[in-house]
């Protein structure tokens, strides 16, 4: 290479396609499609595949699910919108070249501010509710008037009734009555779960941890230990028996007596 | 369809056939990783008025070991000749019936980490027979191990019982020569108990008696020791 060479001329480039304009109408077509499909299903498929509530807790955290999951289908379904029109219009085909990318959304004032206004609208209403949900799921506490000591250990769950003799696997609550659970282990780490009552709370040896609930329906209820405790984890179930008030003090009576 | 879509076509096919294998080849390693032994069913014993109601009746006798070398394994005990063992894991019983249960217990003990499993619960009367004396209780500091069972959920009728099975003197001579080990004169611990439909239940000891992991692991986290099925049919 000398100081006389010339760089060798390049080739004129090929006159790139021009962009094909968006066809919005498709879009805002699929979008609000996608939106009716995802908001029937959080109405229709969620209540059903969750456990029948059991409690006001459990009431709360589903009407939380299905709010959030109606909140969240039009922002998902516009991604998806977005998604489905982009796989069927700016598709290559094999040897295609890849069509070139549209003007760049740039300085786009009013796009800017409706996607900041929208996306913050959304998330302080998550926040809110969400607060507003703590805090009165916080409260269900300060109505308690009666406690149970449930006390996990590898692989089972026992309750005692403070000021009773009562030791029992299967315990009985009284419908309607809010009841604090004071949770503790005696072994490893396991969660106190009432499944169809959305309560659940880690069992730690040498601490004791509190939930409380308010039964609203009369029933068998599941208790499973959610935290991985060894081998038998999996059968660390039992059942907790809502009955109603005058049931649940002769039952108190014959543990009582029988203790 | 040209080549290039065959080949993508093919592609995917494979991918499902050999994930399917993959989840089916794990779904059966996990059944089988806990193989049982073979199951000791219930014999019939003709019936027996409880509470003014008659039933069938059946026994079963079992035992619990402070080793495993009572001929289950073989003459060396199997991989863990030390470790305490119940001498079946995969009980059978009739539905509806009365069910004696003997259990040879020729083990040692000490505290249970809950004293409630010291209780008896959900036998008949709530009690158990120890060499022929009836109690409802063992001192929780006495207990060698337990038997004690759960319906797993939905599967069964729901089913509860602890039968705490009385420690025999640490320091107890040696009398009696089965399989290949040497024990004490066992506590002979008896039962009764009401089976409900047909489901199957779990049974595991809460006396912490495998030796490691504060009591819990060894025979106590291992399938086929301190652990098994109870199968109604
Ligand atoms: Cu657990
Ligand atoms: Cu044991």
């Amino acid at each position: 290479m000398t100081l006389t060479d010339t760089p060798a001329p390049t080739p004129p480039s090929p006159e790139p396609p021009a962009a094909r304009p968006i066809r919005w109408k498709e879009i805002v077509a699929v979008w609000l499609v996608l939106t009716a499909i995802t908001v029937v299903g959080d109405l229709v498929v969620f209540p059903r595949v969750m456990p029948r509530s059991a409690s006001t807790t459990m009431h709360l955290t589903i009407v939380t699910v299905v709010l959030f999951s109606v909140t969240a289908a039009p922002v998902g379904s516009l991604v998806y919108a977005g998604a489905v029109y982009a796989l069927r219009h700016w598709r290559a085909g094999s040897g295609d070249e890849p069509p070139p990318e549209g003007p760049p959304y740039r300085k786009h004032n009013q796009l800017s501010i409706a996607w900041l206004s929208i996306s913050a609208m959304l998330a302080v209403f998550l926040l809110v509710w969400g607060l507003g949900a703590l805090a009165a799921d916080n409260a269900v506490a300060q109505k308690a008037t009666m406690t149970v000591d449930a006390t996990g250990q590898q692989w089972l769950w026992t309750f005692h009734y403070p000021g009773t003799k009562v030791t029992t696997e299967t315990p009985y609550l009284p419908v309607g009555r809010t009841v604090t659970f004071d949770v503790t282990s005696l072994d490893v780490t396991h969660s106190f779960w009432i499944v169809q009552m959305g309560a659940k709370i880690d069992a730690n040896p040498g601490e004791v941890t509190t939930v409380s609930v308010t039964p609203t329906r009369i029933g068998d209820f599941d208790v499973r230990c959610a935290e991985l405790c060894g081998l038998y984890h999996a059968f660390m179930t039992t059942q907790i028996h809502v009955v109603s008030a005058s049931q649940y003090q002769s039952w108190l009576q014959t543990q009582e007596l029988s203790a | 369809m040209n080549g290039r879509t065959w080949r993508y076509a093919a592609g995917a096919a494979v991918a499902v056939v050999v994930g399917a294998g993959v989840i089916t080849a794990i779904a059966v390693g996990v059944a089988t990783a806990a193989p049982h032994q073979a199951p000791l069913a219930a014999r019939p014993a003709g019936t027996v008025v409880i509470g003014g109601k008659t039933y069938p009746h059946a026994t079963l006798s079992i035992a619990t070991y402070p080793d495993s070398m009572f001929g289950l394994r073989g003459a060396g005990g199997g991989a863990h000749p030390d470790w305490v063992s119940y001498s079946n894991d995969n009980l059978v019983v009739p539905a509806n019936t009365a069910v004696t249960v003997t259990v040879r217990q020729y083990d040692s003990g000490g505290s249970l980490n809950n004293a409630y499993f010291g209780h008896v619960v959900g036998t008949v009367g709530g009690t158990e027979a120890v060499d022929g004396k009836t109690v409802r209780s063992v001192p929780a500091d006495e207990v060698g191990h337990t038997f004690t069972l759960r319906a797993i959920a939905t599967d069964a009728p729901p089913l509860y019982l602890n039968v705490p099975l009385p420690a025999v003197a640490g320091n107890a001579p040696n009398s009696v020569h089965i399989g290949y080990g040497d024990y004490p004169t066992p506590n002979i611990v008896t039962f009764t108990f009401l089976t409900k439909g047909p489901g199957t239940y779990q049974w595991n000891c809460e006396y912490p008696c495998g030796n490691s992991v504060a009591g819990f692991g060894g025979a106590m986290s291992t399938y086929g020791y301190m652990s098994g099925t109870l199968t109604v049919k």
